[in-house]
């Protein structure tokens, strides 16, 4: 807790964490059920766009309801969430650019032992590079 | 806050040389607690580029490797086993926003059942990925195998056993020596220096002078290791340095738990209950970070199409 | 308690720590440096050992400059310059540029916040220690070579290149087993502790930025110096975990066999140069940020005017940092990115200039009208900012993505990360060692040989680094031992090596007056000899250990300028000192940590040469540190109290008409 100017006294203090308590049981039954809707759901037939969206979204979810509240950032200062969040997008910025940055079609097609996951360029892209197809 | 407020507290000594000083601070967040959260910002970039190299190496390499048929990811994986450890890390981190909470009540006794319980749940998420990452490493594969008795017959049956090749001889050597050490055929072509050592170390280095002919019939599930694949380098060095954390959050916890029997602690019990509520703030962030993991490198493998061999 | 209230810390009793062992409080000499948890002579420790490697990393580069000097000379082998050049860069980025930063961070960040110390003290002694581990390991590494050519360490894979020879940046492949020898092993670890040191002390200033200022002393009232400590702290803590990673995966490709970047098992290397720039290019704005905080500090001083646009510039610091993380892949331009990528990235890269061109409008802004004093800080920034301009202007020119295809691993790159890393983060460095050297050392330095080192230096960077931008483009090759000498590089190379040993002259007569200055015996500067504008000048010279006797309570930027000229003087804190300042224990842990990460990196090294019963040693280093850890958590804080003077006004301040424009030198 923060050393703030008005230290809450010991009533207040009970009270409160007992609040946090109702709240965590809640937080945990919520968390169980979700990671069950995440692993059943990938053995449903829905196309699998549907099906990584509803990943994502639901581990979202999950990561936020967690440092929300067993965390304690929703009854922090707000500083402490700029700071993690800071960190966070940086790391998610960095990971989605490096998806972007790394292609299939940049392996060497040689040591890909299936040429069936060969993305080849088109002629025109490769002419336009001042490559010829080989 | 009035500046004056803050500097009552500013050189507040508590007469005792061993008393912490407890200065205010500029922004009223405790330091250690500002510190954990920058920690754990750092370790986002760290848990990140971690992931990121296992996706970015999935997405260049579908089957996981440079060649197909190395790894087969799905029968590999053991989707239920995985869950059952994320159920229990979600729960060790439940009890651990419980342990917060009794410290700050001032309930110690409290507190220690809590940080019990979620040592027992790390302990418990740890062992399934200690037996996860070996069942990996073994695989599992079907063999015929003949073997000479003492009698000088010629017995054929099927083992099951890892899918190396070379391990589950050793294996197979093993267990046939174990119950009929009388059937290990020391062959006359042997050299001097082999015909000399124990049974037990002739064994250990010749498998095949008990099992002269094995054969691979179906791999059920291919062995994953570090070195057979750059899925099996990216999912062990995440999924283990995920599991190192753990441990030093086990560590930690055993730590403050021997230290709530010291008595230190109930002299200074606000000091206590940050100290604890850092300790689970790194709790915490493991189990986000398992969140994403287990999304991103378990689940994600069952879609249809994300994996080729599906 | 009365044994713990003392007016010297020679008087204490002997206090116990939470272990029962006796406090090291009492020390002086030796054993108290070695136990100190006092940022000021941490910051004395990091500069000292600095200034050092700065002179190791630079014979490394007047051999570089001697063997180019004339064309195909065999004064060393190909081998040996590819080592120097590794280490040259190493060592002056890691042991150099960010020791002396830490330094000057360490030491002037508490004062002019108005603490007493840093956030946590022993982790800072810690930083410090961890920093001399890796220091020390990635040097042993000559020591080791030296024992290989005289035949006493064969490692196993018969290769020599012990002192590492694959770059500071460290490619892979060539940074794979087959290819180099234990030199990549060691040049792993000592990164690896490196990091741990920046990492630890990263955190530390952050909290006490953010949480240990003065009453009054809001964000936008802090020294720009102290922002960009935040920022460059900031850089810190979130581009040191993915390298971090990469050497943690190429150690583990070259010990375990992994495939994370072996090609023969499906590992790519350009994740590899991904991975490496995502924290190289944040990197370099941690090298450069500090001095840029320092030149901040010093324009204002000597123009005798605030500084110009003060929140533009703090926020400018800020975007930098930043973008900074946006750029990485503008070192790869050569690589085959794709179009796309190519074109963001050289983008993002002309646009981080922007806010740096902000920010040197505002220090011409800050001189503009001022009554300009010129002393040896003030030519030092004032080269800073006209030299680092120079090294931006070829930085937008490689961030052009087809000239840079042409300038790409040609000297000309190198001419622009020495006129951004000498004229630009050395300049400030520079500036800052003979602006604060009063306020450690008591004294000040020899002003009249700062103008002939000053002369020296920014002659000596401009005849070294000038002509390498026409040799790149005329088309000479870095990292190659020797060219041929029919292809017009021969004279150029020769001013390039004459101005190196003037820059080299230059840089040792300022370390040696450094070294004269801090073991004087005369203390006589007083506490503001240049009529500067924050909190550390209105503090004795040298300052005492407890800093400020009282806590200043600030109400404007520039509070002791104010103080001092515009009517507006700074209270303090009335509190009750009776029982003293408290003053944090010293202790032994820290370094014992950090010597169980040297035990660590040595082992690995070791194990990797062959070794036998090396990994024992790795494992006992992990050990030592963990120990020594828990010693450090169950000692406790501890604590005593030194008895302060009580008057509530500071020292008072020269009045302006007696001070002399420049301080000039006695000597």
């Amino acid at each position: 807790m923060s050393a703030t100017a008005h230290p809450l006294s010991q009533a207040e203090l009970l009270d409160q964490e007992n609040k946090r308590y109702h709240a965590f049981i809640n937080l945990a039954l919520f968390l169980s059920v979700f990671t069950g809707v995440e692993i059943v759901v990938i053995f449903l037939p829905f196309p699998p766009a549907v099906l990584f969206t509803t990943l994502i979204t639901v581990s979202v979810i999950k990561f936020f309801c967690v440092i929300l509240w067993f965390m304690h950032l929703i009854y922090d200062a707000p500083l402490l969430i700029i700071l993690f969040v800071a960190g966070l997008v940086l790391a998610a910025g960095t990971m989605v650019a490096l998806l972007n940055l790394m292609a299939r079609s940049d392996v060497d097609p040689g040591i890909l032992h299936d040429s069936s996951l060969v993305i080849r360029a088109t002629p025109a892209d490769q002419i336009m590079n001042g490559f010829t197809v080989v | 806050m009035s500046d004056a407020a803050v500097l009552a507290h500013a050189d507040d000594s508590h007469g005792s040389a061993e008393a912490h000083v407890e200065h205010a601070t500029a922004t009223g967040i405790d330091t250690k607690k500002l510190v954990m959260w920058l920690f754990l910002a750092s370790d986002c970039m760290f848990f990140g580029t971690l992931i990121s190299t296992h996706l970015v190496y999935r997405k260049v390499y579908p089957y996981g490797s440079n060649e197909k048929g190395v790894i087969d990811i799905i029968k590999t994986f053991d989707i239920q086993l995985t869950s059952f450890s994320t159920f229990i890390l979600l729960m060790s981190s439940f009890l651990m926003a419980l342990a917060v909470s009794a410290m700050h009540k001032g309930q110690i006794k409290s507190f220690r059942r809590a940080c019990i319980g979620v040592m027992i749940f790390g302990l418990i998420f740890l062992t399934g990925q200690v037996y996860e990452f070996t069942h990996f490493f073994d695989g599992h594969a079907v063999y015929t195998f003949s073997v000479r008795t003492a009698a000088g017959e010629s017995i054929s049956s099927t083992y099951e056993g890892p899918a190396d090749q070379t391990r589950a001889k050793a294996d197979l050597a093993r267990r046939l020596f174990r119950d009929h050490p009388d059937w290990l055929a020391v062959p006359t072509t042997a050299n001097a220096a082999d015909k000399a050592l124990a049974p037990a170390a002739q064994l250990a280095r010749h498998p095949d002078w008990i099992v002269p002919a094995m054969k691979q019939v179906k791999v059920e599930k291919p062995s994953l290791s570090m070195q057979n694949s750059v899925f099996g380098s990216t999912f062990f060095l995440m999924t283990g340095t995920h599991g190192c954390h753990v441990a030093i959050g086990v560590l930690w916890l055993a730590s403050m738990y021997l230290y709530s029997f010291t008595g230190r602690m109930q002299k200074n019990m606000h000091g206590a209950a940050i100290d604890i509520e850092i300790c689970g703030l790194y709790w915490h962030f493991v189990d986000i970070v398992w969140i994403v993991i287990f999304t991103a490198v378990y689940l994600v493998e069952y879609i249809p199409g994300y994996n080729p061999v599906q | 308690m009365s044994s713990t209230l003392v007016h010297d810390k020679t008087e204490l009793s002997v206090q116990r720590s939470g272990l029962g062992l006796p406090r090291p409080d009492r020390f002086v000499g030796w054993r108290d440096w070695a136990t100190t948890v006092d940022h000021k002579k941490i910051g004395v420790m990091y500069g000292a050992a600095a200034c050092f490697f700065f002179l190791v990393g630079g014979v490394e580069a007047l051999t570089i400059r001697t063997q180019l000097a004339r064309p195909m000379q065999h004064i060393i082998t190909a081998q040996l310059y590819n080592q120097l050049f590794t280490m040259h860069g190493t060592t002056m980025i890691f042991l150099g540029v960010m020791p002396l930063s830490a330094a000057f961070f360490n030491f002037v960040i508490p004062l002019q916040i108005g603490a007493r110390d840093v956030a946590f003290p022993r982790l800072n002694a810690f930083s410090l220690w961890t920093f001399f581990a890796g220091a020390s390991l990635l040097n042993f590494s000559w020591f080791l070579q030296v024992l290989n050519i005289i035949g006493l360490l064969n490692p196993v894979d018969g290769r020599t290149d012990i002192v590492p020879g694959g770059g500071w940046f460290g490619y892979a492949s060539l940074t794979e087993r087959p290819y180099t020898g234990i030199g990549t092993d060691v040049w792993v670890l000592s990164l690896q502790i490196l990091g741990v040191a920046s990492l630890a002390a990263a955190f530390n200033f952050i909290a006490t930025i953010i949480n240990l200022r003065a009453p009054g002393m809001t964000m936008m009232r802090l020294p720009v110096f102290c922002w960009m400590t935040l920022v460059t702290s900031f850089l810190i803590i979130f581009a040191f975990p993915p390298i971090t990673i990469a050497l943690g995966e190429l150690l583990f490709d070259r010990t375990f066999g992994t495939n994370f970047f072996r090609v023969e098992g499906g590992g790519q290397p350009i994740f590899w140069q991904h991975l490496f720039w995502v924290f190289g290019h944040p990197e370099v704005y941690i090298l450069i940020l500090p001095a840029m905080g320092i030149v901040s500090e010093v324009l204002p001083t000597f123009s005798r005017k605030p500084l110009f646009g003060y929140p533009i510039i703090v926020f400018s610091g800020a975007v930098i940092g930043l973008l900074g993380f946006a750029v990485w892949s503008h070192h790869m331009f050569a690589t085959g990115l794709g179009k796309v990528a190519t074109a963001a990235f050289s983008l993002l890269t002309m646009a981080i200039a922007v806010p740096t061109g902000v920010k040197i409008f505002n220090w011409i802004g800050t001189l503009w009208g001022g009554r300009v004093r010129y002393s040896v800080p003030m030519i030092f920034s004032l080269g800073f900012v006209w030299e680092f301009m120079l090294g931006g202007f070829s930085g937008v020119m490689h961030a052009a993505a087809p000239a840079d295809a042409e300038q790409h691993d040609s000297y000309f790159i190198i001419a622009h990360f020495h006129y951004v890393l000498l004229g630009g983060a050395v300049m400030g460095l520079l500036s800052g060692i003979y602006y604060w050297m009063p306020k450690i050392s008591g004294k000040m330095m020899n002003q009249k040989l700062g103008y002939w080192v000053s002369a020296m230096v920014i002659g000596g960077i401009n005849v070294t680094f000038g002509p390498m931008h026409y040799l790149g483009l005329i088309g000479m090759t870095r990292r190659t031992y020797t060219y041929l000498g029919d292809k017009g590089w021969n004279d150029w190379n020769m001013v390039c090596t004459i101005g190196a040993f003037v820059l080299g002259i230059g840089i040792f007569l300022c370390f040696m007056d450094l070294v004269v200055t801090m073991f004087s015996k005369n203390r006589d500067c007083g506490p503001d000899p240049w009529n500067a504008r924050t909190l550390e000048w209105s503090l004795p010279s040298p300052v005492p250990a407890y800093n400020f006797a009282r806590l200043p309570i600030v109400s404007t930027r520039d509070a002791w300028w104010m103080d001092k000229h515009a009517g507006i003087p700074i209270e303090y804190d009335q509190a009750d000192l009776s029982h003293g300042v408290h003053m944090p224990s010293q202790s032994w842990m820290p370094m014992g940590a950090g010597f169980g990460f040297f035990m660590f990196g040595l082992g690995i090294v070791l194990m990797s040469a062959g070794i036998p019963y090396c990994g024992y040693l790795a494992i006992s280093g992990l050990c030592t540190t963990t120990l020594f850890i828990y010693l450090w958590a169950l000692e406790g804080p501890g604590g005593y109290h030194l008895i302060v003077p009580t008057e509530s006004t500071p020292p008072s301040p020269t009045p302006a008409r007696s001070r002399a424009p420049v301080a000039v030198s006695h000597h």
